[in-house]
């Protein structure tokens, strides 16, 4: 029996490997795991379980990625204010 | 398909964040100022992250020094040619209505990817001559 294939879905690799280039934490592996399962599950024919594998290649990358940009932004906010409040002073 | 108010929120301060970002990558250089955190994976372990230089190779490529800035991360190579490839499928494949394989798709080049990723993990931390190339 000929079973309808439904739509690849998407494997956020390239988002994955963003998240392991930008954030600190290896987080982004965890995210290019299941951008691997996606391919394989599908491959076999594992349809649900690609499309679940999908769903958290999506999440971990975007968390990853959120909690660089989070991070770095409070980090600079931080330090920034403090390095130009000494350069004012003159201290710098 | 309408886009709600919402996302188009989220979508204007991710695209003001990605360009302030941009600003402060392209005007201060990571390995001068101290207005850069500096990565925790590698300040609580001494082990360098896979992702360690890339602030650096932001800086020097925004700046032009495509050769320098790989040279801090070559994960950024990697990058580089997965977006290019992607963006190449894209346009033969939905703009030009053909059906070309994505080769991102076959599961061993995915796996190819991460143990490439990982190698490059595990090689970047090892202290001898051709591998320290590799570090940041």
């Amino acid at each position: 029996m000929e079973q309808l294939k439904p739509p690849r879905p998407d494997s956020y690799l390239a988002l994955a490997i963003i998240s392991t280039i930008i954030c600190c934490m290896p987080l982004g592996i965890v995210s290019i795991i299941y951008a691997t399962k996606v391919n394989s599950l599908y491959a076999d024919g594992h349809y649900d379980e690609a499309s679940k594998a999908s769903k958290n290649a999506k999440t971990w990358g975007l968390v990853s990625v959120g909690v660089a940009v989070v991070g770095l932004l409070i980090y600079v906010l931080i330090f920034g204010v403090a390095l130009f409040g000494a350069m004012s002073n003159g201290d710098f | 398909m309408a886009i709600s108010k919402l996302k188009l929120v989220f979508i204007i301060i991710g695209v003001l964040i990605f360009f302030g970002m941009l600003a402060l990558y392209f005007f201060w250089n990571p390995s001068e100022v101290d207005v850069f955190p500096s990565c925790s994976f590698y300040s609580i372990t001494g082990i360098y992250c896979p992702g360690c230089g890339s602030q650096r190779a932001a800086h020097k490529l925004l700046n032009g020094n495509v050769i320098e800035g790989i040279r801090h991360n070559y994960l950024i190579a990697l990058l580089a040619l997965v977006l290019l490839y992607q963006a190449f499928i894209f346009v033969v494949n939905t703009i030009l209505d053909k059906q070309i394989i994505n080769l991102l798709h076959k599961p061993k080049v995915t796996f190819g990817i991460l143990i490439l990723i990982i190698l490059f993990w595990v090689l970047r931390n090892i202290n001898l001559f051709p591998f320290t190339e590799l570090a940041p």
